[in-house]
């Protein structure tokens, strides 16, 4: 099991901090595309991936009991 | 007899050295909005040598609960912020020399104003100047420190050429759809925050305490208490055009910058995104709604009230912006609906 948190926005969009899910073996990639069919309003495209609080490529593969975080960057100021 | 400045000297990392490093350093701030106001307070109290300060826009009252240098009357004049800024600092402290740029950051004006300066504080609001930021930083070596905020969201990264990976590496490209302040809404202790972690790394930079800089991507929420570090090491990326063996700055090249049009004879002015790619038009929709936009559309276009304007969204990106004739008010309208 993996442990996904979501930051800002896209904490509305799943109505919750974080989320229970197996990605173990997917990419980053394959698992932003699993999501983006889960929640119809979600777009991961680019969002920021870090895997065990460490930035993470859309080439890069989750491992058991990997920590993921989405982290929209924001452009206000 | 100058006890201004004896709290900061107490404080052991910045001593007196410290002091005179900073009295001694040109910090050229771009944006005078939220994170501009912040960030230029604290660095003019601290005592820099120089500050210059870039905006293109002018105070509103719907500033005031956030940009904390402007006043009523600043709004009731329609004061350009980086005029009312430099007003206000040097009220603040006169030994600071406030230079005011009212302009919009392009590349070209970039080129110009980075002469003689030790450090970039990024306190805009939209991807394209700050990729043109990151561009000129890495051409000329000088540091810059990404800050950005919305909602209660916000986040900070210090990114110094040769050391650390730059945002290009981050990022890959603009993102069209980045929330910005006016699409989210924004409460004033986020600004702070996001200030609080640019200008600490900007004092580090400037006394030179190199190993005190922060070298991960700080992100926090402060309504859901939520406070990440990312360590970025591994986003450095050689084939960066921005900081790669074989660089070639593209956010300076014109050709990537948003294209703008003056639609003869219409009211209207079109806006182009740097890079072609489709927007979710429903998702954008519905945010905006939420957010009290007038909003309607059909599967092509949505059509967005805002005051006198309306903004009518294309899915690839583009605009067209009815009511004025205006390139640069435009610009504004399309950067603060779509980042």
């Amino acid at each position: 099991m993996n442990k996904i948190l979501f930051f800002a926005h896209l904490r509305d969009v799943v109505g919750e901090e974080s989320l229970s899910f197996d990605a173990a073996g997917k990419t980053v990639a394959q698992l932003k595309g699993l999501l983006t069919k889960k929640y119809d309003s979600m777009n991961l495209d680019h969002v920021m991936t870090a895997i065990n609080e460490e930035f993470a490529s859309d080439e890069d593969v989750v491992q058991e009991g990997d920590l993921i975080a989405f982290i929209p960057p924001v452009s206000g100021g | 007899m100058d006890d201004r400045y004896s709290r900061q000297a107490l404080f052991p990392p910045i001593g007196k050295e410290g002091l005179e490093k900073i009295r001694a350093k040109h910090v050229l701030m771009i944006g005078a909005g939220a994170l501009g106001s912040g960030n230029a307070e604290i660095l003019t109290r601290a005592g820099i040598g120089r500050l210059t300060i870039v905006d293109r826009d002018y105070v509103e009252a719907s500033n005031l609960q956030r940009q904390q240098l402007y006043s009523e009357k600043d709004v009731e004049e329609k004061l350009p912020k980086a005029a009312a800024a430099a007003k206000r600092l040097r009220m603040i402290n006169s030994q600071v020399e406030i230079q005011p740029v009212i302009t919009d950051a392009t590349p070209e004006r970039l080129e110009e104003l980075i002469a003689g300066v030790d450090l970039i504080i990024d306190a805009t609001d939209n991807f394209e100047t700050r990729m043109a930021i990151n561009d000129i930083s890495q051409k000329h070596q000088i540091p810059w420190i990404y800050g950005a905020c919305v909602g209660s969201f916000g986040m900070s990264l210090t990114i110094i050429p040769g050391k650390t990976p730059c945002l290009n590496c981050l990022l890959k490209k603009i993102p069209i759809q980045g929330m910005t302040c006016d699409t989210g809404g924004i409460i004033a202790p986020a600004v702070q925050m996001a200030v609080s972690h640019q200008s600490a790394e900007a004092l580090k930079i400037l006394v030179e305490d190199w190993e005190a800089i922060r070298t991960t991507l700080v992100s926090f929420d402060l309504w859901r208490n939520q406070y990440t570090s990312m360590k970025i090491t591994k986003a450095k990326d050689e084939g960066c055009l921005s900081c790669g063996n074989e660089r070639t700055y593209p956010y300076l090249d014109s050709e990537n910058m948003v294209k703008s049009t003056v639609l003869c004879g219409r009211d209207t002015v079109q806006i182009r995104p740097p890079k072609q790619g489709e927007i979710q038009l429903s998702e954008l929709a519905a945010q905006l709604k939420t957010l009290g936009y007038k909003v309607s559309g059909n599967p092509y276009l949505i059509s967005v009230e805002i005051e006198e304007q309306r903004l009518v969204i294309f899915s690839d990106g583009r605009a067209l912006i009815h009511g004025t004739k205006d390139v640069t008010q435009a610009k504004t309208i399309y950067q603060r609906l779509l980042g």
